[in-house]
């Protein structure tokens, strides 16, 4: 394993759009557009992060939370779910599809806070990568938040970067 | 001849839209009190959607340059002051001289440009930019509200300052920054619901409108929108034309 620590495979916070907490989902994805569809630009994952009034970090923002933000309330919880004839999967998405035009663009109307992953795990700058990709695997994220000292918000480090060197490290030997 | 919209261009049309009627206020083809084509007549022009005409005079009425008077139709605004230089602070500006105030800021965070933003400052819309909302308190009440947008290339740790204490013109100086020209747009707007409630006013009470955009050369390098509420405070403004002659406006309720 070579010596790596987060600091040497961690990205800028500036490669990623910063939007704060009060933005709706549809100026999330009219953003995602700018900044990466018409760009043709696809760093993975195609985040955004989002933060409170005075420049915290509160969460990250991914195409899937935009997505389950959109979903119709009822095919969550499962009360509501009941009332569903069929519960098969393919049968909810058709229902969500002739709800779309209606309810979807209506919650598309809602806060980024409201769909977003809290930050709520990070690394340090001199960490090991195995830390970073331990937090992935067990919190289910491919982005992590960077921060010095507990406190400055100093980069980002990617699935994609920890991945590669952990690869890396085996594969040579 | 008419200039075109860009279906190609990505841009949002009616961004594009607003800035071909902002051209024509601006250079005068309509000039202050031209009631300007009805919205089918717009869509007609310029091949766009009902829609996309709405959002675009809804937010030139927003950023003062038009006004909508019921059953009549929608007109150009007097413009107070256009291209002057400006030798004030927007304090100066806003408040009567020599009244009293503290500053809260509320916002300073960064954010990518939204609405007609990015166009106002020139800037692609993947760029990021500093966001700062700051409240000017006179005795207690809230009596300016402003919206500060710069560039986040323009002076990244203006981020970082302290701007309840430092005036940002003094920051610009700091990082040498020098501000050669400010365009200013005075104006009537109509409170939105969440400045109605920093005032404690009602949603669409009328009230007094800044927008100022200043320049670096020919670069805009920061948007300033204030507002000020209409209910008990004066309005003093001195400017200076790029010649000699000052004139000075007071007005008080």
């Amino acid at each position: 394993m070579s010596d790596k620590k987060i600091k040497d495979v961690m990205v800028g916070i500036f490669e990623y759009p910063h939007i704060p907490y009060w933005f709706s989902l549809d100026q999330a994805m009219r953003i995602i557009k700018v900044s990466f569809i018409s760009t043709k630009k696809y760093p993975e994952p195609l985040a955004m992060l989002v933060f409170d009034e005075k420049y915290n970090l509160l969460g990250t923002l991914t195409l899937r939370d935009i997505l389950r933000g959109l979903e119709p309330r009822f095919m969550r919880t499962p009360t509501e779910k009941a009332q569903v004839v069929e519960e098969d999967e393919t049968a909810l998405s058709l229902v969500w599809d002739s709800l779309f035009a209606k309810e979807s663009r209506d919650l598309a109307k809602k806060q980024v806070s409201e769909v977003m992953t809290p930050a709520k795990f990070f690394v340090e700058p001199t960490d090991p990568l195995t830390k970073a990709a331990y937090m992935m695997i067990h919190n289910n994220l491919i982005l992590l938040p960077v921060l010095e000292n507990k406190k400055k918000f100093v980069g980002l480090v990617r699935m994609i970067e920890i991945f590669d060197e952990l690869s890396e490290a085996i594969l040579k030997e | 001849m008419e200039e075109l919209i860009q279906r190609e261009d990505h841009q949002k049309l009616y961004v594009q839209l607003l800035d071909i009627i902002k051209k024509k206020i601006e250079t005068r083809e309509w000039d202050v009190g031209f009631q300007i084509p009805t919205e089918e007549d717009l869509c007609k022009t310029y091949g766009v959607s009902r829609a996309t005409v709405r959002s675009a005079i809804a937010e030139l009425v927003r950023e003062g340059y038009l006004f909508r008077q019921q059953g009549k139709g929608t007109f150009v605004k007097q413009v107070v002051s256009d291209k002057l230089v400006m030798l004030t602070n927007f304090r100066e500006l806003m408040l009567e001289p020599g009244v009293e105030f503290s500053t809260e800021v509320r916002v300073q965070t960064t954010m990518m440009p939204i609405g007609t933003i990015g166009n106002l400052l020139n800037i692609s819309l993947d760029k990021h930019i500093i966001y700062i909302k700051r409240i000017t308190v006179v005795e207690g009440k809230p009596v300016i509200i402003q919206e500060i947008h710069i560039p986040l290339h323009i002076g990244p740790d203006l981020l970082h300052e302290n701007v309840t204490v430092n005036s940002l013109f003094g920051l610009f100086k700091k990082y040498k920054i020098e501000i050669t020209r400010v365009r200013n747009y005075f104006g009537i707007t109509f409170l939105s619901a969440e400045e109605a409630r920093a005032f404690n006013l009602t949603e669409g009470s009328p009230t007094l409108l800044l927008n100022q955009l200043f320049f670096l050369g020919e670069t805009p390098i920061m948007y300033i929108r204030s507002v000020k509420r209409h209910d008990s405070f004066g309005f003093a403004i001195e400017f200076k034309k790029s010649s000699m002659d000052e004139r000075r406006f007071y007005v008080k309720r």
